[in-house]
């Protein structure tokens, strides 16, 4: 049973039927899917949703399928973790991380979006589907796709990190490296998608794919116990996930499943990508666009799509929008790493760094509760970090060997205390 | 004053099914003002209700996004080149795909060979059939605009038949 009513323009708010657009005729403003939320309202409550499987679909009332989906049916759900030992070295009283370094199956948020977007094309009866992608989204559209029996192709920028490229490869796609920037990449998919009759999960199919997003914030909610927390840092990219997170608790509490959302959303990017974070800074609700340079390339788009929703998401919800320096970056993917035991990928350093900073700057108070997002996996962009966590000691297999590079301090569990050190 | 206003393909219909418009005004914003003026069908899909251009809807002075520049009021002059662009469609493509149909008298003339040694544009060639009395080329165009359009004019100039490949030669 489906509740999708069909297509509206953000901007001009005109109608349109369910099919593979996503720019409005008239306007050129981006679609969004309708949805009957009374209908929803009548048949959802928070005890059918719990007594479903732990994955996204649990949602599935909200998320704009005609039937069942038909890749994906083990994503989302990820862990959400109280991290108090990062919390004691930031200085706050209740720290959360929702992890989807650990999502099923690519190990990034990018699986909730594609396998809507991949179920979907295979409704609309699409053969073959194809992206342009910083990383994680050409890992995703690749695996569902090969789960789906569909046609990929993949389209990145061509010095991409090589775990992306591997994670990309190994299912069978084609993958087409660019030179240039992922700005020009989707510049040519726009292209490629005007004369090929090809599923772009982020171009024609961008109302349908973007709603997955909305279950990472779903699940915020009910792993909290049908509550939000105070304060969400989100990074931003496109800006598409900030604004879906925020529409996922806006529309829990229109249904009644959670009692008022009293909660602000930050924006978090790198400081050589920060197109969005300069317009909130300097007051403006359109974006300058930028040539991106920076290592969090997952999250390098210099001219973000939805930057003007993310700016008001922002605003409406009183959040604000910081970056961090590459330095800043490697060292908050270390520190996350220290304290809690999560490798995260540099996009997940942006926004440990980011929330240390607007803590810091006295903007997110120290007293409240606050939610980390960690969207994708440190084994992927190894680059990142490889020359800054130390190299491993080699000896040979000598329990003296051994002795010679253990510290006195480490010595305090050794079984016979020796009288002097060796 | 000449400014060559590109119109994209969704709206070439309100502008008298032109691809390419001759335009007047001293920045930006006054040329766009001069547009919804002299097409009044414009006015509604260029701006909004407030009179401000829409939010989706993205401009090029000579192949560089105007919010690099001054925004709406960045200067133009004589010959510049601006371009209306759908935001969500990414940008302006510097290649562009045109067919040539050429005239009996003309197709013994290497008439490509000319155009990309007359002006500063790469050509390559997507496909083609030339007989005794016909002929046709589908022609990849790389280049700076302003060369592009001199390009065009060239071979209007001499006979040639010039339609764009696809929808739009912009996306």
């Amino acid at each position: 049973m489906s509740y999708i009513e069909g297509l509206k323009c953000r901007e001009c708010k005109r109608g349109y039927p369910i099919k593979p657009v996503h720019v409005c005729e008239f306007c050129f403003g981006p679609l969004e899917v309708v949805y009957d939320y009374e209908g929803i309202k009548k048949n959802l409550t928070r005890a059918k949703i719990e007594g479903r499987p732990k994955t996204m679909w649990r949602y599935r009332e909200l998320l704009p399928l005609d039937s069942d989906p038909t890749v994906g049916r083990n994503v989302g759900f990820t862990p959400l973790i109280k991290a108090d030992r990062l919390a004691e070295v930031l200085g706050v009283k209740e720290l959360y991380l929702k992890n989807d370094a650990v999502n099923h199956p690519t190990l990034s948020f990018k699986d909730r979006v594609v396998s809507v977007a991949v179920s979907k094309a295979k409704e609309f009866g699409f053969e073959v589907i194809s992206c342009a992608s910083t990383g994680n989204l050409a890992n995703s559209v690749s695996a569902l796709a090969a789960e789906g029996g569909l046609e990929s192709f993949i389209f990145v920028p061509h010095d991409l990190e090589k775990g992306k490229i591997l994670g990309t490869l190994i299912y069978g796609t084609n993958l087409i490296g660019i030179t240039g920037s992922y700005d020009e990449v989707n510049r040519l998919c726009s292209e490629i998608a005007e004369n090929y009759r090809w599923a772009f999960v982020n171009i024609n199919l961008r109302p349908f794919y973007a709603e997955g997003s909305k279950t990472f914030g779903y699940e915020i909610a009910e792993q909290m116990g049908w509550r939000v927390p105070r304060h969400v840092i989100v990074p931003m990219a496109g800006g598409s996930l900030i604004t879906k997170i925020w529409k996922g608790f806006k529309e829990l509490e229109l249904l009644g499943l959670l009692d008022g959302v009293e909660s602000s959303i930050y924006g978090a990017q790198a400081s050589g990508s920060n197109p969005i974070v300069a317009a909130f800074k300097e007051g403006i609700d359109w974006i300058k666009p930028q040539r991106p340079k920076t290592i969090a390339k997952s999250l390098a788009i210099g001219n973000p799509a939805d930057g003007f929703y993310a700016l008001k998401t922002i605003r409406e919800s009183g959040g604000a929008a910081e970056d961090v320096s590459d330095e800043e970056i490697v060292e908050a993917m270390k520190l996350l790493a220290r304290t809690e035991g999560i490798f995260t990928e540099t996009a997940g350093g942006v926004t440990v760094g980011v929330t240390k900073k607007l803590i810091d700057q006295g903007i997110i108070p120290r007293d409240e509760s606050i939610l980390i997002s960690i969207t994708g996996n440190g084994l992927k962009t190894q680059e990142a970090v490889q020359d800054r966590v130390g190299r491993p000691q080699i000896i040979e297999a000598k329990f003296s060997e051994f002795e010679k590079i253990v510290t006195p301090k480490q010595k305090i569990h050794r079984e016979v205390q020796l009288q002097a050190t060796i | 004053m000449e400014i060559r206003v590109r119109i994209p393909t969704p709206l070439k219909k309100l502008a008298g099914e032109k691809d390419i418009v001759l335009a007047n005004g001293n920045t930006v914003g006054e040329v766009i003002q001069w547009l919804t003026e002299t097409y009044p069908g414009l006015h509604e899909r260029l701006k909004d209700e407030k009179g401000e251009v829409r939010r989706f809807i993205n401009i090029y002075l000579n192949d560089e996004d105007i919010r690099f520049n001054k925004n709406l009021e960045t200067p133009v002059k004589d010959g510049d080149q601006i371009s209306i662009i759908p935001a969500i469609a990414g940008g302006s493509s510097k290649k562009r795909r045109v067919t040539l149909t050429f005239p009996p008298e003309r197709i013994q003339e290497p008439v490509i060979h000319n155009i990309g040694h007359r002006f500063k544009i790469i050509t390559n060639i997507r496909s083609a059939n030339v007989t005794e009395n016909v002929g046709w080329v589908t022609l990849e165009i790389d280049g700076e605009e302003g060369e592009y359009l001199k390009a065009l004019d060239y071979l209007k100039g001499i006979g040639v038949k010039v339609e764009p490949v696809e929808k739009d030669v912009i996306v």
